[in-house]
């Protein structure tokens, strides 16, 4: 891929600045999926895994039409099927496509040690870059949505790379190219959004669900995988997709107070000590009797 | 499809019934989609189970399996005694008010309308016509020989003579109450209400503005009634004016890409290219085929109607000289001798119950897996066992050619089956250039994508040398009469390979004769391709291998090859992408879609119109009209029709099994007719007596109604074999209710037995609340679905990780009485863990 | 123990039997191991280690294994050791007169044992240091082996991990910089495994007069 084209705005494990910091393309990108209208015919599916070219892996059948129960590290888009009885009695059937959500703040990003084994492009594309990827697999904690997956045969984890490879050339992803209802879209986070909420608002206005609604959760930064839901009060409903998703409390207090707090008393510790010897020196005097190793 | 399917997008309501276009169409489905996206268009969904279609629809309702009719039919009741119908479309546009013979008598409580045979279980449709027309005097013994329709019917126009169309329809479905819809289709009244209400909102007070659509696909055809389904689905279309409309029709879902293209080039036994009927024994000559099969209009006095099937000697003539050009000549009747003529039933389910029988001794099944797709898989097995011979052409190793490997047949069974088995390893659909004919009629020209692999043939190539060895054997040992097979045209450059695009050409036709339009003064040379079948003549001058695909590559070139995406009108008319059967038009009988004086009902979705200015029909699409008929002529918009208008009322042999659809229990039902009590089953769908066709009742603990379905992750039965398919869906399930699998102390995931009174299928439980419980007629009953689509040859089936049985184990092999279909769906099963 | 209290001759005594050096510098490579690559996985600032040592992979592969050493030594400290390291009523004295000890005014501390009470509280954080960095290392072994359902073990190990390491970290330097730098001797204890009475008397006085009473003889110069 390009690098003039790509810049990061974030890298992992980095130390020091990062050259594409603050430096906001025109553009964030941002994928559409309107749950309204997705019949869950997996074409999605099946173009993630033949542009990508993945291997396949065996499934079990599990009382579902859902093809498996996660996305796997060979399995980056998956749709969820959940059926959802109203408290009138009526049916839903809600289908979800799931995949990375190409978070503003990346809770794997935040999490990954590895020097640049997580960037995040200025067009908002969170990417894993293999070749630097140590496989400890603490972007898998620092996830709130549960995609990063790993491979225990290369030892690194995989996911959605919003087909950066044809969004560089100009080209929508796969998944968006594949869909034949129409339900996802691929642009602009700006103009995404704008079509989010008219969406929405025709669901409201139109089709009877008053609780229509975009999901482009705050918690992350908003996501650059926004959703419209029949019901966003209750984004549970389709397949655990969390309401308020945000970095888990326990990664944030390990990246931030904890490390502050652990290099201030290492460093302080280090400083303490030697502070120490300067003024109480060992506590075996040169007037005492020398003992030791040598004599 | 009466319309297209880019045309959906124009629908302010749609009627997805019989179907599941999410499922199985999902590209098409995608103006489904745009319709409610742009145009805020409502979506209603009744089928079996909650489908994918649903799970995007506005309102569903679960409806049993096979009870359709008492729907629609309780759905015609409530537009007219609503009064929602559209009043000047029915009177001038449908045969609402055209009188009825007397002798016609609707079913009641008897079940059967006049003229039925109870002994011989046939119908003597004589009286299945308009008051005025001429008797005929049958000769005992001879064959029946129909009357014809009145040349000049009566008419009245206020709809109230209570012999008329709409009367006699309107005291029909005055029984199919809403009670009487809850009972037997299951769907409780308050349910069915919202939606008849939703439904005919659209001519809400007259207005003739919005349209509505009805979407349907083999949920409707794979009954022993299927073909009455979707006339009353017509019926109803009619009555609200939605045919003939952009967004509206009557649209049929073809579920493979070429589906459409095989019924168009005369797939079925009684048709010829473009539905022209095959001839019989009794036609005796050329002109007798004509004289029966020819209609002639047949009107109220002062109205007009084009009859346009009165061409049909241009259509047969021209047909018959492409098939044997010079052989073909006025004196020899166009080599009429040389078709074969249809003396009895051929349909797929009778070929297999004559191959069983011993009668047919061998088979070629190219594009077919037959023993997955026929119903009664068993007896379609054992059929094959008594065949001589059977000839595969697939890309597969498939159930059919490997039928001697079915569960159930040992090895010392394998060494008596003498049936000797030629595979031939065929092209795929990618591998292979020529044209599909999708659902909404276009024919789209595709390229070769990947070339043929190693020892592999094309299927024109095998049917071609197959052909030109047996011209040889007959030009060498002569034969009892080998004229059919020597003077058969084949003028392809290269004979045993034809180019697909020369056999188009050839479809298309040529003209022999210069030629020139009187109207026009457009000329033709002679050897030119013919620009469309208004030319074809009935002197010999023309050839047309199919009369309705005549306008597909003229002069201009192969028309199928255009890809312009262009729509100036924004109405999805696409007039320059692909080519359209017939003569490019988009919307079948769209003069519908304007009132009387020839203007646009909606003038925002304006179709075509009467030019004042050129004194024409003009419009975004092709009209489908006599160009110069001026409104005050009162030419009927249905012009394939001898009466000009839509039938309400389908008279004398249209239809077998009635002038009227009514209902009519599947052959394996958990209750009595409680439209017909005394006649339960549609009195003359064809049931098969072999030892192996037997029938199951809810006496007999067969009380489960089951339906059969695809998945959108499957195609046909191929993907078994590729591991992406199966990574999709690994093993074959059976969608259960949650409360039954509660009863039955069955969870998702374990494996039940599924039994008809024909076989056992086994596969996983897959427990839902798309399936509810059902009440009907008083009765608590409870309906499952199988996917078909797993066998014993595929990825997990070589790898034992299924039961091996194919789903049709459990069909029954019934036939309905016009289509041949057999009845897929709403058979009777136990279901029992395993 | 009384193997221990052998007055060896030159006058020194026996500290450390050659099995507890053994397992100090199987814990004490492991834990230099494991403290090295856990900073390049702690922060940016010190990424440059796993390279030194061999890349981020390889550290990342082979912290767990090391890992696994360094608590089998700790644990076997345990058992060598364990009996020694309870606190005693000298040793809360000792805590009481830290400040003393941190001046270096040795004479005016409680006699200390064998060992210290600081001592034994080192013993005691890498005791259960390596108890809670074992169990959270291998939450953070297997990652993607913990079922979305009980992913809070997973946010509890990424917290705790460090945790546990930062407390044997603050307990290390002091460890080093008692033993290499502030206290004269101990440094070869653990590598010879003797230390001279002197030490004893100045370090441990409670363990001299163990030694000395304990004695039938007078210690031999």
């Amino acid at each position: 891929m390009s690098q003039a084209t790509l810049r990061m705005q974030k890298i992992s494990g980095h130390a020091g600045s990062v050259a594409g910091e603050d430096t906001q393309r025109q553009y964030t990108v941002a994928k559409l999926v309107d749950t309204t209208t997705c019949i869950g015919c997996k074409a999605c599916e099946v173009a993630c895994v033949e542009w990508n070219d993945m291997p396949f892996s065996p499934t079990t059948f599990d009382n579902t039409y859902q093809t498996m129960p996660e996305t796997r590290w060979n399995y980056w888009n998956l749709i969820t099927f959940n059926e959802h009885e109203k408290e009138d009695g009526s049916l839903m059937w809600l289908m979800r496509k799931n995949q990375c959500m190409h978070c503003a703040e990346p809770g794997c990003l935040a999490a990954c040690p590895s020097d640049g084994a997580i960037v995040q492009y200025t067009n908002g594309i969170v990417d894993f870059q293999q070749d630097k990827c140590i496989g400890c697999g603490y972007c898998i904690s620092g996830c709130p949505f549960n995609i990063p997956k790993f491979n225990k045969e290369t030892k690194r984890v995989y996911k959605c790379t919003l087909c950066t490879d044809r969004v560089s050339e100009g080209l929508e992803p796969a998944c968006i190219k594949a869909c034949p209802t129409g339900c996802l879209h691929f642009g602009s986070k700006e103009d995404m959004l704008v079509l989010a909420e008219q969406r929405s608002k025709q669901l409201k206005d139109n089709y009877n669900f008053p609780n229509a609604g975009v999901y482009d959760p705050k918690g992350v930064g908003g996501t650059g995988v926004i959703y419209v839901l029949h019901d966003a009060t209750q984004p549970e409903l389709y397949g655990a997709l969390p309401s308020n998703p945000t970095i888990p409390l326990m990664v944030k207090l390990w990246k931030g107070p904890l490390k502050w707090l652990g290099n201030v008393a290492m460093v302080g510790g280090l400083i303490g000590l030697f502070v120490h010897y300067l003024r109480f020196g060992p506590k075996d005097r040169d007037d005492a009797p020398r003992e030791g190793g040598q004599p | 499809m009466t319309n297209g399917w880019v045309d959906i997008k124009n629908t302010d309501l749609m009627l997805i019934m019989g179907g599941n276009p999410a499922e199985n169409h999902p590209c098409g489905f995608k103006w489904a989609i745009e319709a409610k996206r742009t145009r805020n268009a409502k979506m209603i969904v009744v089928d079996p189970r909650f489908t994918r279609t649903a799970s995007v629809a506005d309102k569903f309702a679960q409806i049993r399996a096979g009870s359709d009719i008492a729907f629609l039919g309780g759905m015609i009741r409530y537009a007219i005694e609503k009064d929602r119908i559209a009043k000047d479309y029915v009177v001038n546009y449908t045969n609402a008010g055209f009188i009825v013979s007397n002798d016609f008598k609707l079913p009641e409580d008897e079940g059967v309308f006049s003229g039925f045979d109870e002994k011989a279980q046939t119908y003597d449709r004589s009286s299945w016509n308009y008051a005025g027309a001429a008797a005929v005097q049958n000769k005992p013994g001879a064959p029946v020989v129909l009357p014809l329709m009145p040349e000049k019917t009566e008419f009245d126009a206020t709809l109230q003579n209570p012999r008329c169309v709409f009367q006699l329809m309107k005291q029909h479905y005055s029984r199919y109450t809403p009670e009487m819809v809850e009972k037997v289709t299951g769907i409780p009244q308050a349910k069915f209400l919202e939606l008849a209400e939703l439904f005919t909102s659209i001519r809400e007070k007259g207005d003739m503005k919005k349209v509505a659509t009805i979407i349907y696909a083999v949920g409707w055809t794979h009954h022993s009634f299927g073909t009455q389904i979707i006339r009353t689905a017509a019926m109803l279309q009619l009555l609200m004016g939605n045919v003939g409309r952009a967004g509206g029709g009557v649209n049929a879902l073809r579920g493979h890409s070429n589906i459409q293209g095989a019924t168009d080039m005369a797939g079925v036994f009684d048709t010829l290219p473009g539905y022209l009927k095959v001839p019989n024994p009794a036609d005796g000559s050329f002109d007798g085929w004509m004289k029966r099969i020819t209609p002639k209009p047949s009107k109220p006095g002062n109205w007009d109607s084009f009859n346009y099937y009165g061409n049909t000697p241009k259509f047969a003539v021209s047909m018959l000289k492409a098939f044997y050009g010079d052989a073909a000549t006025k004196q020899n009747g166009w080599a009429y001798d040389y078709l074969p003529k249809v003396d009895r039933n051929y349909s797929w389910v009778q070929m297999w119950d004559n191959m069983y029988n011993g009668i047919v001794k061998g088979i070629f099944a190219f594009g077919m897996n037959g023993v997955a797709i026929g119903p009664d898989t068993k007896k379609n097995i054992e059929a094959l066992k008594k065949a001589d011979f059977l000839v595969v052409g697939e890309i597969y190793e498939d159930e059919t050619s490997e039928f001697w490997k079915s569960p159930g047949i040992d090895a010392e069974e394998q060494k008596k089956i003498q049936t000797t088995v030629y595979r031939l390893p065929c092209a795929g659909f990618a591998e292979k250039d020529g044209t599909f004919t999708n659902s909404a009629r276009w024919l789209q020209w595709k390229n070769t994508a990947l070339p043929v692999p190693p020892g592999c043939k094309l299927d024109q190539d095998i049917v071609a040398q197959i052909f030109l060895k047996v011209r040889d054997l007959y030009k060498k040992e002569g034969g009892k009469f080998p004229d059919p097979i020597l003077k058969l045209t084949w003028s392809y450059t290269n004979p045993g390979s034809p180019s697909l695009a020369e056999v188009l050409k050839e479809i298309n036709g040529k003209t022999a004769a210069d030629a020139e339009d009187p109207a026009t003064k457009v000329q033709l040379k002679a050897g030119n391709q013919l620009p469309g079948f208004a030319w074809l003549k009935d002197d010999g001058t023309t050839a047309c291998g199919n009369w309705i695909y005549c306008g597909s590559y003229t002069e201009a070139g192969n028309l199928t090859m255009r890809r312009d995406a262009g729509d100036p009108s924004g109405m999805g008319v696409h007039q320059n992408w692909g080519w359209s059967w017939p003569a490019n038009r988009r919307v079948l009988y769209n003069r519908a879609s304007c009132d009387l004086d020839g203007k646009p009902w909606d003038a925002t979705r304006r179709q075509v119109w009467w030019s004042e200015a050129t004194q024409k029909w003009v419009g975004n699409d092709v009209p489908d009209f006599k160009a110069d008929s001026k409104p005050a002529d009162h030419m009927g918009p249905f012009i394939m029709n001898a009466e000009g208008v839509g039938r309400l009322f389908a008279p004398l042999g249209a239809f077998a099994d009635g002038p009227f659809p009514t209902f009519y229990e599947p052959i394996e039902s958990p209750t009595d007719n409680l439209l017909h009590p005394k006649q339960t089953h549609n009195p003359i769908a064809k049931k098969f007596k072999s030892a192996l066709d037997k029938y199951g009742t809810s006496q007999d603990g067969y009380d489960i109604v089951c339906t059969t379905y695809r998945l959108t992750e499957h195609y046909h039965y191929w993907t078994k074999n590729n591991p992406m398919n199966v990574q999709l869906v690994p093993e074959p399930f059976v969608e259960i209710p949650e409360e039954m699998a509660r009863e039955r102390g069955i969870l998702g995931g374990d494996r039940v037995k599924v039994e008809s009174a024909r076989g056992e299928y086994i596969a996983k439980a897959m427990v839902t609340k798309r399936i509810k419980p059902m009440q009907i007629n008083g009765k608590k009953t409870y309906q499952i679905g199988i996917p078909i689509h797993w066998g014993y040859r595929g990825i997990a089936e070589d790898e034992d990780k299924t039961a091996k049985t194919p789903a049709n184990m459990l069909s029954p092999a019934v036939i309905d009485p016009n289509a041949f279909t057999p009845e897929f769906k709403g058979f009777l099963v136990k279901v029992t863990k395993v | 123990m009384s193997q221990q209290n052998q007055i060896l001759p030159h006058g020194r005594v026996l500290r450390y039997a050659f099995a507890e050096r053994l397992n100090h510098w199987l814990a004490a490579f492991s834990y230099i191991y494991l403290l090295l690559t856990g900073l390049a996985f702690w922060s940016p600032w010190c990424f440059w280690i796993a390279a030194v040592l061999g890349g981020g992979q390889v550290s990342r592969m082979l912290h767990p294994w090391i890992g696994l050493a360094f608590f089998v030594a700790v644990m076997r400290m345990y058992s060598l050791w364990a009996p020694q390291m309870h606190t005693t009523e000298a040793d809360k004295k000792w805590w009481r007169s830290l400040n003393h000890y941190i001046q270096n005014e040795d004479d005016k501390m409680p006699p200390a044992g064998r060992y210290n009470a600081g001592q034994k509280a080192l013993f005691w954080s890498f005791f259960y240091g390596a108890i809670v960095l074992l169990l959270t290392g291998i939450v953070l072994w297997f990652p993607e082996s913990i079922p979305w359902n009980l992913r809070w073990l997973r946010y509890i190990a990424v917290f705790l991990h460090p945790v546990a390491a930062l407390m044997t970290i603050a307990n290390f330097m002091i460890h080093i910089y008692m033993s290499v730098f502030a206290e004269r001797g101990a440094f070869g204890s653990v590598i010879r495994g003797d230390v001279s009475l002197e030490f004893a008397k100045r370090h441990h006085p409670g363990w001299y007069e163990e030694i000395v009473g304990g004695s039938s003889s007078a210690p031999r110069k």
